[in-house]
C-alpha cells in the first residue's frame, strides 16, 4: 500500500466535503448573478443571514479571547494561562471569517477598504470597519508567536513578547468597542425594531452576552479539541468559565428584566405574538437555563453538564443575534424574509472552514500546551465527592432532563412563535384601497397649453393638439399619452417637443387613434390636421 | 441661493394623474415598470410613486431630511446633504453595505439587486436642477399644484396659511416639519397622515442624536480605557513581582525542592 492509495474518507470529511462543494457553487452564484440571484434579501429587508449569524455572531466569537487575555495579562491570574491560546485562535479565526462573510455580503466587496480612506465618524458602521481591521490586527499578532514558535524564530517572538501588553490592552478596548458597536448598529431603528429587542442599552447588552458567549464557546472548543485530539482538559479552569457565565449571564437577565419594565414592555414577554414567543425562547435557552444549570456545583464540574450548558448559550446566544436582526425586523418591514439555500450554504461553509482551520492549527501549531498532552481515558476520573456522597439521581441523567427541558422548552415557545408569524406579518400588509377623493384638486387643475407639431412635407396641414379635448375630465390620467414618445418636461432647447418621426404610429396619436378607441388616423385627415 | 429648497405635497390637491411619475422617469431616464402609474412601488427603477391610501392619492418619494440617516450611518460618507436641500448619492464610495437602507425611517432607499456591480438608487430631489436654478421635474409638471416646489421656509408659511384658511379641512400639522428633526419634503393632508401611509410615530429629534450620543464618547472611553488596563496591569505586575522576589528570599534562606517550572508559561 503505498502512501497515495485511496483511503476511505471518514464520515466527517464526508460531510466537509459536501458542504465545501455547496458552499462554492453558492459562492459563484454569488459572484455571478449579484445579491438578488444569490440571497432572499429584498429592499424590504435589505440585512438577513450574513449579517445576523456570520458578522454577528462570529465576532462574538472573539470575545474569549479578549476576556481571557485580559484576565491573565492585565489581571494576572496566571491559571488561566493554559486555555488563552486556543480561546486567542478562536478570536482571530472568528474575525477572519468575518471578513470573508463581508466579502460575500458587501455589494461592492472589491471596496472593502474604503472606510480606511473615506471618513465618517458618525457612522457606527464606521466604527465598526475600523474595529474589524484593527482588531483582526492585533490579534494576527497575538496569534503569530504560536506560528513563530513553530518555526522557532527567536527575534519576532522577543519582539511580540514585549508587546504583549499594549497589544492586549489595546485588544480589550478594541473589542469592548467593537462588541457593543454591533449592538448600537440597531440603535438608529428605533421604530424599526421590536420593542422587545430595542433598547438604549443594546451596546450594553451586546457587549455583556458576548462575554458569555466567549467563554462558553472557549468551553466548548476544549471539549471538541480534548475528543479530536487528546488535550487534556483543564476542567477546573472551565468550570470556573462557568462561574463566570453564571455572572455575566445573572447580570445580564437583571438589566434586560430591568430595561423591559423601565420601557413598559414587560408584558409583552408573555404575550403569544410571534416576537414574544420568540424572546422567550432566546431567554430560557441562552440566559435562564444555563444559569440554573451552571448554579448547581455537580454540573459545573461534571464533564458533560458543562459541555450541554456552554451548548446551550451558545444557541441562545445565537438566536438572540438573529432575533435582533431579522425576528424583531419582520413586522416593521412588512415581508417575511428566510435565508436562500445559497445563503445557508455560505454560511455552512465558512462555520465549517472555521472548524477545518481551528482542527489544522491545532494539529500543526503550539495551540495547548505541549507537555501536557494526555490519554483522554486517564482523564475520565470520578471526583471524589461523588463516590463518597451518592446522589438520588446521576449527574448526566440531571443533565440531561435539565438541559433537555429548557431546550425542549425553548424550542416549543419558538414553534408557537413561528404559528403568530403569518398572522403578523399580514396585519401589517393589508391597507384598505377606497377610491380617492379628487374633486378639490380638480377645481386646481390647469391644463397644459395647446401644441403646435410642426408639418411635415406631405402633411396637410399642421396639428394643433389641444390637452383640453384629450383629457378624461372625471378621472385624469396623464400617463397614457406620457410615456415615453410624448415628453413631459421642457426641453432645454425648443418649448415644444417636436418627435421627428411619424405620429400616426400606434406609439404616438394611432395608439387610441385606431378606430376603436377613437376615430382613426387613416379615416379624415382634416380631423386633425387643419390647413 | 443658499437657501434651502422644498417640496410641498398637499393630498387635498391632489388628482393621481401620475405626471409626477412619469416625470421622474422622463428625468431619470428610467425604465417602465408597471402596467399603470397606480400599481408601481418604489424600486431601484421608481424613485417617485403615487398611492392610493386612506382615500386620497398621495405621493412617496424620499424626504430629504434635515439630518438625514441614511447620511450619518454611511461608513464610507457616499451619501451627502447638500447645502440646498438635496440628500444625494456619491455612487463611487459606497461599499454597498445598505445600511441606509436599513436605517432610513421612512424606508427610500433601493438597492439593484440584480446587477453584479449594484448601486443605491433613491429621488436626489432634481439637485442638477436645482442649481440651475430650476424646480424639480416633479413640480414643474404638477397640473394641480398638489406638488409645489419652493424655499422650504416659504413652503412652510404657505402651509401654515392654508391651514389657517381652512382650519376646518386640513389635520393642523405640517408633516415633515418636526419629524426626525424636519424634511425637506413637506406633507399637508386632510385625513390623519398615518392613513396616507406615512408613519406618525417617529421622534421629533434626528436619529443620527441616538447613535451619536454612543459614538462621541469613544475617544473618551478609549483614552480612559488604557489608562485604567494600564495602571491595573501595573500594580498587578508589581504585586507578581514582589511575590516572586519574596519568594526567592524565602528559598535563599530555608533551601527545598524548587517548584516545577512550566516552560510553557514563558511565551508572551
Amino acid at each position: 500500500m503505498t502512501r497515495w492509495s485511496f483511503r476511505r474518507p471518514s464520515f466527517w470529511q464526508l460531510v466537509f466535503a459536501v458542504i465545501l462543494g455547496a458552499g462554492l457553487y453558492s459562492t459563484v452564484v454569488r459572484f455571478t448573478g449579484g445579491l438578488g440571484a444569490s440571497t432572499a434579501l429584498s429592499d424590504a429587508f435589505p440585512w438577513g443571514l450574513w449579517v445576523g449569524f456570520d458578522v454577528l455572531c462570529g465576532v462574538a466569537l472573539a470575545a474569549g479571547g479578549f476576556t481571557l487575555s485580559a484576565v491573565v495579562y492585565i489581571f494576572n491570574i496566571e491559571r488561566f494561562r493554559p486555555i488563552i491560546r486556543p480561546t486567542i485562535l478562536t478570536a482571530f479565526l472568528g474575525y477572519v471569517l468575518v471578513i470573508v462573510a463581508l466579502l460575500f455580503d458587501l455589494g461592492r466587496p472589491y471596496r472593502i477598504w474604503h472606510p480606511l480612506v473615506m471618513w465618517n465618524p458618525h457612522s457606527v458602521m464606521f466604527e465598526v470597519a475600523w474595529c474589524v481591521m484593527l482588531y483582526t490586527t492585533v490579534l494576527a499578532l497575538e496569534f503569530s508567536p504560536m506560528v513563530f514558535e513553530r518555526l522557532r524564530l527567536e527575534r519576532p517572538l522577543r519582539i511580540l513578547h514585549a508587546l504583549t501588553v499594549p497589544l492586549v490592552i489595546l485588544g480589550v478596548i478594541l473589542s469592548t468597542l467593537h462588541q457593543s458597536s454591533l449592538g448600537s448598529l440597531y440603535l438608529i431603528v428605533p421604530e424599526k425594531l421590536h420593542p422587545l429587542w430595542y433598547s438604549p442599552l443594546l451596546p450594553i447588552f451586546f457587549f455583556i452576552s458576548a462575554i458569555a458567549l466567549g467563554c462558553a464557546m472557549t468551553i466548548f472548543e476544549s471539549f471538541l479539541s480534548y475528543r479530536a485530539f487528546r488535550k487534556r482538559l483543564e476542567i477546573d479552569l472551565l468550570s470556573d468559565l462557568g462561574k463566570v457565565i453564571v455572572v455575566t449571564l445573572a447580570v445580564y437577565l437583571v438589566l434586560k428584566v430591568q430595561d423591559l419594565a423601565g420601557r413598559g414592555v414587560l408584558s409583552r414577554v408573555l404575550e403569544p405574538t410571534y416576537e414574544g414567543r420568540m424572546f422567550l425562547a432566546e431567554m430560557l435557552l441562552g440566559v435562564i437555563g444555563p444559569i440554573l444549570l451552571l448554579s448547581l456545583r455537580r454540573i459545573r464540574t461534571d464533564h458533560f453538564g458543562l459541555f450541554v450548558s456552554a451548548v446551550l448559550v451558545v444557541l441562545g446566544f445565537i438566536m438572540n443575534r438573529l432575533n435582533v436582526s431579522i425576528t424583531g425586523m419582520e413586522a416593521s418591514s412588512g415581508v417575511s424574509y428566510f435565508p436562500s439555500w445559497t445563503e445557508l450554504s455560505v454560511t455552512l461553509m465558512i462555520v465549517a472552514l472555521g472548524f477545518a482551520l481551528f482542527g489544522a492549527a491545532a494539529k500543526y501549531l503550539p495551540v495547548f500546551p505541549e507537555t501536557e498532552r494526555l490519554l483522554a481515558s486517564s482523564l475520565v476520573e470520578p471526583p471524589a465527592v461523588a463516590v463518597l456522597r451518592r446522589p438520588w439521581i446521576g449527574t448526566t441523567p440531571l443533565v440531561l432532563i435539565l438541559g433537555g427541558l429548557f431546550f425542549i422548552g425553548a424550542m416549543g415557545s419558538a414553534y408557537s412563535g413561528l404559528q403568530h408569524r403569518e398572522r403578523t406579518l399580514a396585519a401589517v400588509s393589508t391597507r384598505e384601497e377606497s377610491e380617492p377623493q379628487i374633486a378639490e384638486g380638480l377645481k386646481h387643475l390647469e391644463v397644459p397649453p395647446d401644441v403646435t407639431f410642426p408639418q411635415g412635407e406631405a402633411s396637410p396641414g399642421p396639428v394643433i393638439f389641444r390637452h383640453a379635448s384629450h383629457l378624461n375630465w372625471e378621472r385624469p390620467d396623464c400617463t397614457i399619452c406620457h410615456h415615453e414618445p410624448f415628453r413631459l418636461l421642457k426641453a432645454s432647447g425648443s418649448a415644444a417637443s417636436s418627435p421627428a418621426r411619424d405620429l400616426h404610429d400606434e406609439r404616438h396619436c394611432g395608439r387610441c387613434h385606431d378606430g376603436r378607441t377613437s376615430f382613426s388616423v387613416k379615416e379624415d385627415c382634416t380631423a386633425c390636421h387643419r390647413p | 441661493m443658499g437657501d434651502k429648497k422644498g417640496l410641498l405635497l398637499d393630498t387635498t390637491l391632489c388628482i393621481g394623474c401620475g405626471a409626477c411619475y412619469e416625470a421622474c422617469k422622463e428625468r431619470n431616464q428610467l425604465p417602465r415598470t408597471a402596467t399603470h402609474f397606480l400599481e408601481d412601488r418604489l424600486s431601484d427603477q421608481t424613485y417617485t410613486v403615487v398611492k392610493r391610501r386612506g382615500g386620497r392619492f398621495v405621493r412617496q418619494l424620499c424626504m430629504h431630511c434635515e439630518v438625514p440617516t441614511c447620511v450619518s450611518v454611511c461608513p464610507v460618507g457616499a451619501l451627502e446633504k447638500t447645502a440646498m436641500g438635496p440628500v444625494i448619492y456619491h455612487e463611487a464610495r459606497c461599499i454597498g453595505c445598505r445600511y441606509c437602507m436599513l436605517a432610513c425611517p421612512f424606508g427610500i432607499p433601493k438597492y439593484e439587486w440584480r446587477k453584479i456591480l449594484p448601486r443605491v438608487r433613491k429621488c436626489d430631489l432634481c439637485a442638477d436642477r436645482l442649481a440651475a436654478g430650476r424646480p424639480t421635474a416633479c413640480a414643474e409638471v404638477c397640473p394641480t399644484g398638489a406638488t409645489r416646489f419652493g424655499d422650504r421656509q416659504a413652503l412652510i408659511e404657505e402651509a401654515r396659511a392654508r391651514i389657517r384658511a381652512h382650519p376646518q379641512k386640513y389635520v393642523p400639522r405640517i408633516y415633515g416639519l418636526e419629524e426626525v428633526g424636519g424634511t425637506s419634503v413637506l406633507l399637508l393632508s386632510d385625513v390623519p397622515f398615518e392613513r396616507l401611509g406615512y408613519r406618525t410615530d417617529l421622534l421629533s429629534e434626528p436619529l443620527p442624536l441616538l447613535t451619536w450620543q454612543v459614538l462621541q464618547k469613544i475617544p473618551n472611553f478609549v483614552v480612559v480605557g488604557s489608562v485604567l488596563l494600564g495602571g491595573i496591569w501595573w500594580i498587578t505586575n508589581r504585586r507578581r513581582e514582589v511575590q516572586l522576589r519574596e519568594r526567592q528570599q524565602r528559598e535563599l534562606r530555608e533551601p527545598s525542592a524548587p517548584e516545577s517550572a512550566d516552560s510553557w508559561h514563558e511565551e508572551p
